[in-house]
C-alpha cells in the first residue's frame, strides 16, 4: 500500500514535470527576443571561442558585463561549444533595445539550456509536493525568465536546492553532515550565478539560529545536539564562500577587489536614470504577482499567478508549520524585494518556489475545508412561514429589486460589450439587451476588441452601435489584468485599517486607564474625525497637504529655513501621506469600540493576572488583548471593507491635483479616464463586487466565530 | 483594582493624549481659521497660525450666496430633500421588509441576508453606470428626484439591515403575549413592535440621510442645473474651479459640517450601535 502511494506521488511529480517542459519549450519558440539575451548570449560565444582555443587568460579576464558573476553565462558557453562559430553579437549598451535577430541555432539551444534548468526547478520542488511543482510549472514569471537567455534559470534551481538540503539534513539525524554539505555547495553556485538569489544563504542561517533559540525548545535541542551549533555554522559558510570563489573564474586573479567592483556596480545602477525613470512603486514586485506577464499574449495556456499569490497568503500559516524555512524564505526574500531598489521583474525568480509551495499548501487546506456541511434539518425554516412574511417582504423586494438588483444584472450585460458614449442611443435603446442575447445566444460572434485600449483616448471606439465582446474584458481583469489597482488596494486597505486599528486601541487604552484627567474632554475631541463628513475630511487634508501650496508646503516659505523632503516625489512617501489621512478618519470608530469593549473586561481578570506577578506588559498581552481583540474584530473588518471603497479621499485629493497614479478600484471605475467608458467601468465594477463579496463572506466567518468567543 | 496612578503616568498619559489630540486638531484648524480670515484666494500662501485679521465677512458672504446664484439656504434645502427624501423612502419601503427578516423563517431568507449585507457594504460607485444609463431611459436622470432614487439605492440595503436588528431585539414575549390576545400579525406589529424600534429606526435613517448629505461625486455625474444643486455638490464644484477662494470654501464647509458633528457627539453610542453590523447568523 505505502509503495502504491509512493508510486502515485512519482507519478503526479513527473506529471508536473512534464507539463512544466511542455510550457518552457513551447515559450522556448514563442517569446520574441528580450532585452538582455543578446548581452548573455555574445558573452556565451566569447567564452565558448575561448574554451575551444583553451585561452585560460581570456576566461579569466572577460570582463563585459562584469556586474554579473560570470558561471551562468560560461555555461551557456559550453552549451554552443559543439556548434558551428557564428560571428559574434556586437557589444551594446544593456538599455539598448532587444536585439533584432541571433545567430542560430545558438540562440535556441542557449535557451533550451535555460528551459532545462527551469524544469529541473519544478522536478525539485515536486518531489517534495507535486501540486506546488505544478503551480511554479504554470507560472508564467517563471516561464518567461526560464524560457530566455538569462541569468535566473540556474541560481533558481540552485537556491531551492540549497533549501532543499538543508531541511533535509534537519529531518535526517545520522547523515546531515552530507546534506549540509551539499547544501553549501549549491548556495556557492548560486551566489556565483547571481548574487541577489545568495539571499537563500540569509534564510538558512535564520532558520538555523532560529531552531537553537527558540524558547522552548532551546534546551531540548541543545541537549540532543550537545554539541556547538556555530562550528556547523561557520564550516557550512566557509565552504559555500569557498564554492563561490571556485565557480568564479573571474575572481581568481584578484579576489576582492574584482569583487566590490562587481558588486558595488549595483548600488550605483540602482540610483541610475535608467532604474529610476521607470518609477516603480516599492511594492513593485507585488504587482508583479499580482497577474500574469502582460506583453505577450497568445504564449501562455494558463494564467493563473494572481491565484497562486492569493492561495500563498492564505497558505502561509500553515507553510510555517509544516515548511518552516520556506516560509522563512518566503518572508526574508519578500522583504530583500521590498527594499531592492531595482523593481525588474524577473527578480521575483528569488522567490516563486517557496511562493508556489505556500501556495500549494494554502489550497490543500481549503479543499480540505471544503466538504459538504451535513445537511441541517432547520425545522424553523418553513413555506409557511413564507406564506406569513410575503406580504411584509413585498413592497421591499420590488422597490431593491428595481433600484439595486436590475442595476447589478444590467452592468453585467454592460461588461459584456462595448458599450460607451458613442453608443449611448443604441445602448439605452436596448442595444446592450440586444448585442448579449444575441452573443450569448451564438448568433453573433464576439467583437475582438481589447477594451483596455480605450485607456489611449487617441484609439476610443468610433462605431455608435453597441458590440458583443463576450468575457473578453471580465476574464483579462480575473486573471490579474490590473494588478497595480488591485495590489495598491488591497495595500491601501489592509495598511489603512492596521495603522487606525493601532493608533484607535493605545488611545482607548489611555482613556482606560483610571485617574487620567479629562477622559471625557479628550473622547469627545477625538471623536470629530469621524463626526466630520468624509468629504471635508478630505478637504482639510488636501488643505494640508496639496503639493506646492497646501499648509505643509508653504512650510517651506517661512523666514528661517525649513526643509521638508519632497513628500509627492514617490509612490511610497506618497502613500504614506494619504495613509496618514486615513489614519485620521478611522482611528476613532475603533477607538469607540474598543472603548466599548474595555468596558466589558471586569477588573477581575487583572487581579488574577496581578496575584500571578504580570507585569504591565504581560497583562496587555496576555489578558487584555485576547479579550480585547474578538470584540474590536467587527470594527476592524468594517474599516477595512470602507477603506477597500475609500473613495471620496481619493477623488478630492485628485481634483487640483492629478500626479496621484494610484487609487482604489472604487475611484478607477468612477475616474474621469474612462470618460464615458460604460463597458470598462461595469466590468471594473464587476470584479470590485466579486473581490467584496469573498471578503464578506470570509468577514461573516470570522464573526461569527468571533460571536462565538464572546458567548462562550 | 488597578494600582493609583502615579503623577508621571498622569504625565505620560496627558502627553500621549496631547500629541494625539494636535494629531486630530491641527487639520481641522488649517481649515477652520481661513474661514474667519478675508477673502483668501486659493490657500494661503504663506504658514500662519492665526487669521490676520479675523471676521466674520465670509460666513455673511456664504449665506447670501453660497455658489454662483445660490442662497446657502437654497442649497441646503436641496440637500435635506434629496438625502431626506431618500431617507424617508429607505426607511419607509424597508420598514416591513426588516421586519419579516427579523420575524419569520422563510426559505431563502440567509441568502436574503447576505444580499443585504453585500448590498450595505458596496461602495456606492458600484451602481452608478447602470442608474445613470437607467435614469436617462426614464428621463429622471438630471431631477432631483433621480438623485433621491440614487441615494436610496445605496442606503436602503444598509437600512433594511439596520432596522433587522432592531426588530429582532424586541423581546417575542411580547408579541406572543399580543396574539394570544386576538390581536391580528398587523396590529402586533403596529402597536407593540413598531413603538419599541422607533429610535433605532430613527437612528438608521439619521446614517441614510447623512449618506445622501455628504455625497457630491454622483451628484454631479446625475445633476446639470445649477438650480439642483445640493451642499455638498457645491462645495466640490467651488473646488474644481482654479480660482476658488479658500475662505469661502472653510465656512461652506464648516456649515455644513456643524449640525453633523453636533449629532455625532450626541448620539455616539447609538450610532456606534448602528455601525458595527451584526453577523447574518442570529
Amino acid at each position: 500500500m505505502k509503495s502504491f502511494r509512493v508510486f502515485v506521488y512519482v507519478l503526479c511529480a513527473l506529471f508536473a514535470t512534464l507539463i512544466a517542459l511542455n510550457l518552457r519549450l513551447r515559450a522556448v519558440e514563442q517569446l520574441p527576443i528580450d532585452y538582455d539575451e543578446d548581452d548573455y548570449l555574445g558573452a556565451a560565444q566569447r567564452y565558448a571561442q575561448a574554451i575551444r582555443a583553451a585561452d585560460w587568460q581570456e576566461i579569466t579576464e572577460y570582463d563585459y558585463n562584469y556586474e554579473h558573476p560570470p558561471l551562468t553565462k560560461l555555461i551557456y558557453g559550453f552549451a554552443i561549444l559543439g556548434l558551428p562559430e557564428a560571428p559574434l553579437i556586437p557589444e551594446r549598451p544593456s538599455t539598448d533595445a532587444p536585439a533584432s535577430s541571433l545567430p542560430e541555432p545558438h540562440f535556441d539551444v542557449a535557451r533550451k539550456v535555460s528551459a532545462a534548468f527551469g524544469t529541473l526547478e519544478v522536478l525539485a520542488l515536486a518531489l517534495i509536493n507535486p501540486l506546488a511543482g505544478l503551480l511554479l510549472g504554470i507560472h508564467t514569471w517563471q516561464i518567461k525568465y526560464t524560457s530566455q537567455i538569462m541569468l535566473e534559470p540556474l541560481p533558481a534551481l540552485t537556491s531551492l536546492l540549497t533549501v532543499l538540503f538543508y531541511h533535509r539534513a534537519r529531518q535526517s539525524k545520522k547523515r546531515d553532515a552530507l546534506w549540509l554539505g551539499l547544501s553549501a555547495l549549491m548556495l556557492g553556485i548560486t551566489a556565483a550565478s547571481k548574487y541577489t538569489y545568495a539571499v537563500v544563504g540569509v534564510v538558512v542561517l535564520v532558520d538555523w539560529l532560529w531552531a537553537q533559540y527558540q524558547p522552548h525548545q532551546a534546551r531540548h535541542a541543545r541537549a540532543e545536539s550537545g554539541r556547538p551549533v556555530w562550528g556547523q555554522i561557520i564550516a557550512w559558510g566557509l565552504f559555500a564562500i569557498l564554492i563561490f570563489f571556485a565557480f568564479n573564474p573571474r575572481l581568481w586573479a584578484d579576489p576582492l577587489e574584482r569583487l566590490s567592483q562587481s558588486v558595488l556596480y549595483h548600488g550605483g545602477y540602482a540610483q541610475s536614470e535608467h532604474v529610476s525613470r521607470a518609477g516603480f512603486p516599492i511594492w513593485q514586485q507585488l504587482v508583479w504577482l499580482a497577474g500574469p506577464v502582460p506583453w505577450h499574449p497568445g504564449v501562455f495556456v494558463v494564467m493563473l499567478d494572481l491565484y497562486v499569490l492569493i492561495f500563498a497568503v492564505a497558505g502561509f500559516k500553515s507553510l510555517w508549520t509544516r515548511y518552516r524555512v520556506f516560509a522563512l524564505w518566503l518572508l526574508v526574500a519578500g522583504l530583500f524585494l521590498l527594499l531592492w531598489p531595482t523593481k525588474w521583474p524577473q527578480y521575483v525568480l528569488t522567490l516563486t518556489a517557496p511562493l508556489s509551495l505556500s501556495a500549494a499548501v494554502g489550497l490543500q487546506a481549503a479543499l480540505k475545508k471544503i466538504r459538504i456541511p451535513p445537511r441541517k434539518v432547520i425545522s424553523s425554516v418553513s413555506w409557511r412561514e413564507l406564506r406569513r412574511a410575503w406580504p411584509w417582504l413585498l413592497p421591499g423586494t420590488i422597490i431593491l429589486a428595481l433600484i439595486a438588483f436590475y442595476p447589478m444584472v444590467y452592468q453585467g450585460a454592460m461588461s459584456l460589450t462595448d458599450f460607451n458614449t458613442m453608443s449611448i442611443r443604441d445602448g439605452i435603446n436596448g442595444g446592450v439587451w440586444r448585442e448579449v442575447w444575441l452573443g450569448i445566444t451564438g448568433q453573433t460572434e464576439p467583437l475582438a476588441v481589447d477594451l483596455w485600449q480605450y485607456f489611449d483616448r487617441f484609439r476610443r471606439p468610433t462605431s455608435t452601435d453597441v458590440h458583443y465582446v463576450g468575457f473578453s474584458s471580465l476574464r483579462s481583469l480575473f486573471a490579474g489584468g490590473i494588478p497595480d489597482l488591485l495590489v495598491f488596494n488591497i495595500l491601501w486597505a489592509v495598511l489603512s485599517v492596521v495603522l487606525q486599528a493601532a493608533l484607535g486601541v493605545v488611545v482607548a487604552l489611555m482613556l482606560n486607564r483610571e485617574g487620567v484627567r479629562g477622559r471625557g474632554f479628550w473622547r469627545t475631541l477625538f471623536i470629530l474625525p469621524w463626526a466630520i463628513p468624509e468629504f471635508v475630511g478630505a478637504l482639510i487634508w488636501l488643505r494640508l497637504l496639496e503639493p506646492g501650496r497646501g499648509w505643509l508646503a508653504v512650510i517651506e516659505n517661512m523666514p528661517f529655513d525649513v526643509w521638508l523632503p519632497d513628500f509627492w516625489a514617490n509612490p511610497g512617501t506618497r502613500l504614506l501621506l494619504l495613509l496618514l489621512a486615513a489614519a485620521w478618519y478611522g482611528f476613532p470608530f475603533i477607538m469607540l469600540a474598543a472603548t466599548a469593549g474595555l468596558k466589558l473586561i471586569s477588573g477581575e481578570v487583572y487581579e488574577a493576572a496581578a496575584i500571578d506577578g504580570a507585569g504591565r506588559w504581560q497583562q496587555f498581552r496576555y489578558v487584555t488583548w485576547p479579550l480585547l481583540w474578538p470584540l474590536v474584530m467587527p470594527a476592524v473588518l468594517i474599516r477595512l471593507i470602507f477603506a477597500f471603497n475609500q473613495f471620496y479621499l481619493f477623488y478630492t485629493m485628485q481634483v487640483n491635483f492629478p500626479t496621484i497614479t494610484h487609487a482604489t478600484l472604487s475611484y478607477y471605475a468612477f475616474s474621469p479616464t474612462f470618460g464615458g467608458q460604460f463597458a470598462v467601468s461595469a466590468a471594473i465594477n464587476i470584479f470590485t463586487v466579486v473581490v467584496l463579496v469573498v471578503l464578506i463572506l470570509w468577514f461573516n466567518r470570522r464573526s461569527q466565530a468571533v460571536e462565538g468567543v464572546t458567548y462562550a | 483594582m488597578r494600582r493609583q496612578i502615579s503623577s508621571w503616568e498622569q504625565v505620560l498619559h496627558q502627553f500621549g493624549l496631547t500629541l494625539v489630540g494636535l494629531f486630530v486638531l491641527l487639520p481641522i484648524w488649517g481649515m477652520v481659521y481661513l474661514a474667519f480670515e478675508g477673502g483668501t484666494m486659493g490657500w494661503p500662501s504663506t504658514f500662519r497660525l492665526w487669521p490676520e485679521e479675523p471676521t466674520l465677512r465670509v460666513f455673511a458672504q456664504v449665506w447670501a450666496q453660497a455658489s454662483q446664484s445660490m442662497p446657502f439656504l437654497a442649497l441646503l434645502k436641496n440637500s435635506i430633500l434629496v438625502s431626506g427624501g431618500s431617507a424617508l423612502i429607505s426607511v419607509a419601503l424597508g420598514t416591513s421588509m426588516a421586519y419579516a427578516f427579523a420575524r419569520y423563517r422563510f426559505p431563502g431568507r440567509k441568502m436574503g441576508l447576505f444580499t443585504l449585507l453585500v448590498g450595505a457594504l458596496l461602495p456606492p460607485v458600484a451602481l452608478m453606470t447602470p442608474l445613470y444609463v437607467l435614469l436617462t431611459i426614464l428621463k429622471l436622470r438630471t431631477t432631483l428626484l433621480g438623485l433621491m432614487i440614487v441615494y436610496t439605492a445605496f442606503s436602503m440595503p444598509f437600512c433594511v439591515w439596520n432596522m433587522r436588528s432592531a426588530f429582532q431585539s424586541v423581546p417575542k414575549d411580547l408579541e406572543e403575549a399580543a396574539f394570544l390576545d386576538g390581536a391580528s400579525a398587523l396590529r402586533t406589529f403596529w402597536r407593540i413592535s413598531l413603538p419599541i424600534a422607533i429610535p433605532s429606526i430613527a437612528v438608521a435613517a439619521l446614517i441614510a440621510f447623512l449618506i445622501g448629505y455628504s455625497e457630491f461625486a454622483m451628484g454631479w455625474l446625475f445633476v446639470d442645473k445649477s438650480a439642483n444643486v445640493t451642499l455638498a455638490m457645491a462645495i466640490s464644484g467651488a473646488l474644481g474651479i482654479s480660482t476658488f477662494s479658500g475662505s469661502l470654501l472653510s465656512a461652506l464647509a464648516i456649515l455644513m459640517s456643524l449640525p453633523v458633528v453636533a449629532l455625532f457627539i450626541l448620539l455616539q453610542h447609538y450610532l456606534l450601535d448602528r455601525l458595527l453590523f451584526v453577523s447574518v447568523g442570529d
